[in-house]
């Protein structure tokens, strides 16, 4: 029997993974709570069809070496830094929007059964099964269309807007349609103020959508689409005023909104909890000052106790919406928990956003300090789950995070505020990419500053790149305290991650870096002396890279050139070596050539380097280098230069420094011709900083060519 | 100047190219001139190597692999929760794999298509297992006390019902092959008299399996599972009582009719009962029923000599079948035990 089944053509080519299953289907299940015969088997465990998968997702935890699993995992494709996470994610879900658009614009490519017979083709019939509805292709509404009620119905139930508006307007406007639908046209409209919402299927979009700070301001389209349908209905209902008055209160349309209710009102028409809470949230338009607003907002509170509506979360959230939109002071901070205070009698607990105004009224950052955050987090970890209701609830996380770093600067309270994000599935409260950014930087920042230097780097490893990819200032933050720690180790490392995250231009930021590494360079390790070296050496090809580039595109705006002293600390770390095949004094004689044609901003801060270098390189063997360092010391007027050139010509003549000096002093004119160029460049350089003249005066005449003389004999 | 000349001449296809070529290469003769003017020149009409002189390496700036930086007491599940192909740069062990050359190690990891080709089962390490375990312990129910064993579950749950399952990447999930339903049971565990087993085998057919003693009843009639599963039990249930059911005709049956060889049917029995008699000196005046009815037990020796008689008829003749019946035979009429001739 089994054999004559007729694989069709398309099942074969199927790739299947057949999963070979045993079962004891169609025998009676007893109804006892267990085994009742011990042969029986108890009755199955009721869940739901993804409870199994939830809790085989719950095993799995967060791998800090791996990025966010909406990227590829691949060293090529793995972002590193804040543009390229957006832009990868941004251009993955481009293709997906693209292919989108094909399937909905080719309809019937998707519908029809292509390898019907030619008598049979173009039934319509979907390939999927079962048909999933967001899978399948999207009507498209143009004027040509041919509508009904039912598309209208659809494309409300879909919150597709604008289409929504265009099959209004093909249906004949507000005078052929029935109650119903004219209702629940208007609640979409209201909800969104007639903007197309950005669909729900666009996850990155709305994730890295520039979070624009909502604006306290009037959006509401006086005299829209949504005024005109609620003057046509007749009779008014109650959800149409709810509908038209939440949605002016929504677009902080104040007064409208607040003269409807009246009219409600006065008409006998009752009105929610809801409808009440949103002129809650918007009473503070009305009325200037603050005794003012309270008293509005107290009247209001009464009018609902009046009309025997008993308020809820949001009523409470709403309140303080109210009240820390008027400012701070002792008096609002009052009215704040009395409300507070009376919601707890009525055994409402608030609400995240509650707490997201009552933090955003106490903990002001000029104001003083208030600990109430302390507390706010202890309910907030006794409550079994914290749910999302109100889209100002993921504001919460991000204003707590700004009160432990900026306000309370307490980094175990930013701790246990870390672990309640982490806790179950409180991570979806983080809100977008913009505010998990700025989250992070608070974290960050608090913990750089006041954690051990163990606990910091141990959060920057899980949390760098792939998570959080830190902004200039909160990476100035972390190299201080690198510095402070004195890694050196993950000092060298910090360029190469300045380089991947972007930041490798901004001179500021390099040049912090270039003075910790210098600062903590003496006591490290050999092995992570040379890593320093490297990327100290690393840091000037960088820039000389950048600016080629500059040069070949013919950039508007320059990049910044590293300053002197950031020079400066180059040559101090790449001069520290004995070997003269050293590759980095390359770097040493670049650096010292970009100063000495003043390429650099100012002067070192510790011209002593140079000296130093000077000595050194002549101990070494690369006289020019020396010549050249003591040359700029001289030609920049330090008073290290007499020292150091006498200093350098005593090892370079192999002779004591009294004996120099005395030779120096005395047999001016022979020491032309005596002496080798570099050490008679270093001689030079000796006068210059004497006398502030070169050693002859007759050849005084342009110092310039002189020098360019130098550099070309050191070339040689 | 001569190559120049005879390439220019083949004709107005390559027109174009040539005067390319002749006027890139019109200077080069006059600066190598003293150098190699022995040296064949080749003839690059496409330019290729130009092409490929002018395309810069693109530079690669490739993070270090994250193996690399994964901390060596990470849990393995976090990094690799689910079925996928390998990937060199997330697996942080130097595996090797595919054809080695004389001398040589396997190749590595990287760029191996060969790791890339075998399903790979690094997301079920035992640790994850366990842990997968732990977590739908919770949907579980205590399995039933009694059933400790294989054959207390044949026991208590003789019928067996096999159903497949399938899961593929296609817009559908459904699969005509799982509605494809498989009944078995022991044909043992029917109460069925000799009989109703015999008309049973007759109605199941090739569907019985000797060896297994399991009848096999699959049904794919129907479109639906649950619709061949209710098939499969109708089948069962009609096949069972139909062989309980006597009908007319089943009395015509005579000895022609009979599948097998049935000792007190045949004219043996009479003729052994006849013997038996003679020994005793008895009556003999049996009818055919009483003779079908008479108890052969209090015969010597008779029933070891039945039962050969019935495997001789019954398995067909062979040596073994033809020297028990000798023995029985002998045992049976007292004659003494064969004699090997030697």
């Amino acid at each position: 029997m089994y054999s004559n089944i007729v694989l069709s053509r398309q099942w074969a080519r199927l790739a299947c993974v057949c999963r070979y299953m045993s079962t004891i289907e169609g025998q009676k299940l007893p109804q006892a709570a267990r085994s009742s015969d011990g042969i029986s088997p108890p009755p199955r465990i009721a869940r739901s069809p993804t409870d199994i998968l939830q809790a085989l997702a719950a095993t799995v935890g967060t791998d800090p070496s791996a990025a966010h699993y909406k990227y590829h995992d691949d060293p090529y494709l793995i972002p590193q830094s804040n543009y390229r996470k957006r832009s990868y994610a941004l251009s993955a879900e481009a293709g997906r929007k693209a292919a989108a658009w094909i399937r909905d614009e080719h309809a019937e490519l998707f519908t029809m059964r292509e390898w019907d017979p030619p008598m049979k083709m173009k039934t319509p019939y979907f390939n999927a099964d079962p048909q999933i509805e967001a899978f399948a292709p999207k009507p498209i509404y143009n004027d040509e269309s041919k509508v009904t009620e039912e598309d209208l119905r659809y494309t409300i139930q879909n919150a597709l807007l604008e289409d929504a508006i265009k099959v209004f307007e093909l249906l004949g406007g507000v005078d052929n349609l029935n109650d119903e639908l004219k209702l629940s046209l208007l609640q979409l409209l209201c909800f969104y103020n007639e903007k197309e919402p950005v669909s729900l299927e666009w996850l990155e979009e709305r994730w890295f959508s520039a979070a624009t700070r909502e604006r306290q301001s009037t959006t509401w389209k006086l005299g829209g689409l949504a005024d005109k349908i609620f003057t046509a209905m007749e009779p008014k209902t109650s959800e149409a005023y709810s509908a038209i008055i939440q949605g002016m209160a929504k677009y902080y349309q104040a007064e409208r909104a607040h003269v409807l209710a009246q009219e409600a009102r006065e008409q006998g028409i009752p009105l929610s909890t809801t409808v009440y809470n949103s002129l809650l949230g918007c009473v503070g338009f009305l009325k200037e000052g603050v005794t003012l607003r309270v008293e509005a907002l107290k009247s209001i509170l009464n009018e609902m106790n009046e009309q025997g509506l008993s308020p809820n979360s949001e009523t409470l959230s709403a309140c303080l919406r109210s009240i820390s939109s008027w400012g701070s002071g002792k008096a609002l901070q009052t009215v704040a928990l009395q409300v507070v205070a009376e919601c707890r009698q009525l055994g409402i607990a608030p609400s995240l956003s509650a707490y997201y105004y009552l933090l955003c009224l106490f903990c002001k950052e000029q104001g003083p300090r208030i600990d109430i955050l302390t507390n706010i987090i202890a309910d907030l970890e006794n409550r079994e789950s914290i749910e999302a209701t109100q889209a100002t609830d993921t504001n919460f996380f991000i204003t707590a995070m700004g009160v432990c770093s900026d306000h309370l600067q307490d980094v175990n309270l930013a701790e246990r505020v870390h672990a309640l994000l982490m806790k179950g599935d409180n991570y979806k409260l983080v809100g977008d990419a913009y505010k998990e950014s700025i989250y992070y930087r608070h974290l960050v920042t608090v913990t750089c500053k006041y954690a051990p230097f163990e606990k910091t780097t141990q959060l920057l490893d899980t949390l760098v790149p792939n998570i959080y990819v830190p902004e200039p200032s909160v990476m100035e933050e972390i190299i201080r305290t690198l510095e402070v720690g004195g890694a050196g180790d993950r000092l060298a490392d910090a360029w190469s991650q300045l380089v991947v995250f972007g930041h490798a231009k901004r001179t500021k930021l390099v040049e912090k870096l270039l003075s910790a590494l210098c600062n903590c360079y003496t006591y490290q390790d050999d092995e992570v002396k040379a890593k320093i070296r490297q990327a100290a050496a690393d840091i000037l090809k960088f820039g000389q890279l950048m600016e080629e580039r500059e040069e070949n595109e013919d950039r508007r705006s320059p990049t910044q050139k590293l300053s002197a002293s950031a020079l400066s600390n180059i040559v101090e770390l790449c001069s520290d070596t004995q070997d003269k095949l050293d590759p980095n004094w390359s770097t040493v004689e670049n650096a010292v050539q970009r100063l000495r044609d003043e390429q650099a901003a100012g002067v070192p801060a510790r011209p002593q380097i140079l000296a130093d270098l000077a000595q050194k390189a002549a101990t070494v063997g690369k006289p020019e280098l020396a010549a050249l360092a003591v040359t700029y010391l001289a030609e920049c007027g330090f008073e290290e230069a007499t020292a150091a050139s006498v200093q350098t010509l005593g090892v370079m003549l192999n002779r004591p420094v009294e004996e120099v000096e005395t030779l120096l002093q005395e047999q001016k004119a022979s020491l032309a011709t005596s002496l080798h160029p570099s050490a008679l460049a270093v001689a030079q350089a000796y006068h210059i900083a004497k006398t502030g003249a070169p050693l002859h005066e007759s050849e005084s005449s342009s110092a310039s060519s002189e020098s360019d003389s130098e550099s070309s004999s050191d070339d040689e | 100047m001569s190559v120049f000349i005879r390439h220019y001449n083949p004709g107005s296809v390559y027109n174009a190219k040539i005067w390319r070529f002749a006027s890139t290469t019109a200077e080069t003769p006059k600066l190598t001139n003293g150098e190699d003017d022995e040296e064949f020149r080749v003839l690059d009409i496409l330019k290729k190597r130009d092409k490929l002189q002018r395309r810069a390496p693109r530079k690669a700036d490739v993070p270090p692999d994250r193996a690399e930086k994964m901390r060596t007491d990470q849990k393995w599940g976090d990094v690799w929760p689910g079925p996928k192909s390998f990937h060199p740069s997330s697996v942080p062990l130097p595996i090797r794999q595919g054809y080695v050359p004389k001398g040589q190690a396997p190749p590595g990891k990287k760029a191996n298509a060969e790791l890339m080709k075998i399903p790979n089962f690094l997301h079920l390490t035992p640790p994850v297992i366990k842990s997968q375990c732990e977590a739908i312990k919770k949907f579980c129910t205590e399995w039933p006390k009694l059933l400790n064993s294989e054959e207390a579950i044949e026991k208590h749950y003789p019928l067996e019902i096999i159903t497949s399952d399938y899961c593929h990447a296609s817009p559908v999930i459904r699969n005509p092959l799982s509605r494809i339903v498989i009944l078995r049971i022991k044909l043992s565990d029917l109460k069925l008299d000799k009989h109703a087993r015999d008309k049973f085998l007759r109605l199941v057919g090739d569907r019985y399996d000797g060896q297994t003693d399991l009848v096999t009843i699959t049904a794919d009639r129907c479109p639906v599972r649950r619709q061949n599963l209710d098939y499969v039990n109708y089948l069962l249930t009609a096949c069972y009582h139909e062989s309980w059911n006597y009908e007319d005709w089943e009395g015509d049956k005579t000895l022609q009719d009979m599948e097998y060889y049935d000792f007190d049917m045949n004219q043996s029995k009479r003729n052994l009962v006849n013997w038996h008699l003679l020994c005793l000196n008895e009556e003999n005046n049996f009818s055919d029923e009483e003779i079908k009815l008479y108890d052969v037990a209090s015969i010597p020796n008779a029933t070891e000599y039945i039962e050969s008689v019935s495997s001789l008829f019954n398995d067909g003749e062979s040596d073994a079948t033809l020297k028990k019946y000798d023995t029985s035979v002998r045992k049976l009429l007292g004659l003494p035990d064969k004699k090997i001739v030697t």
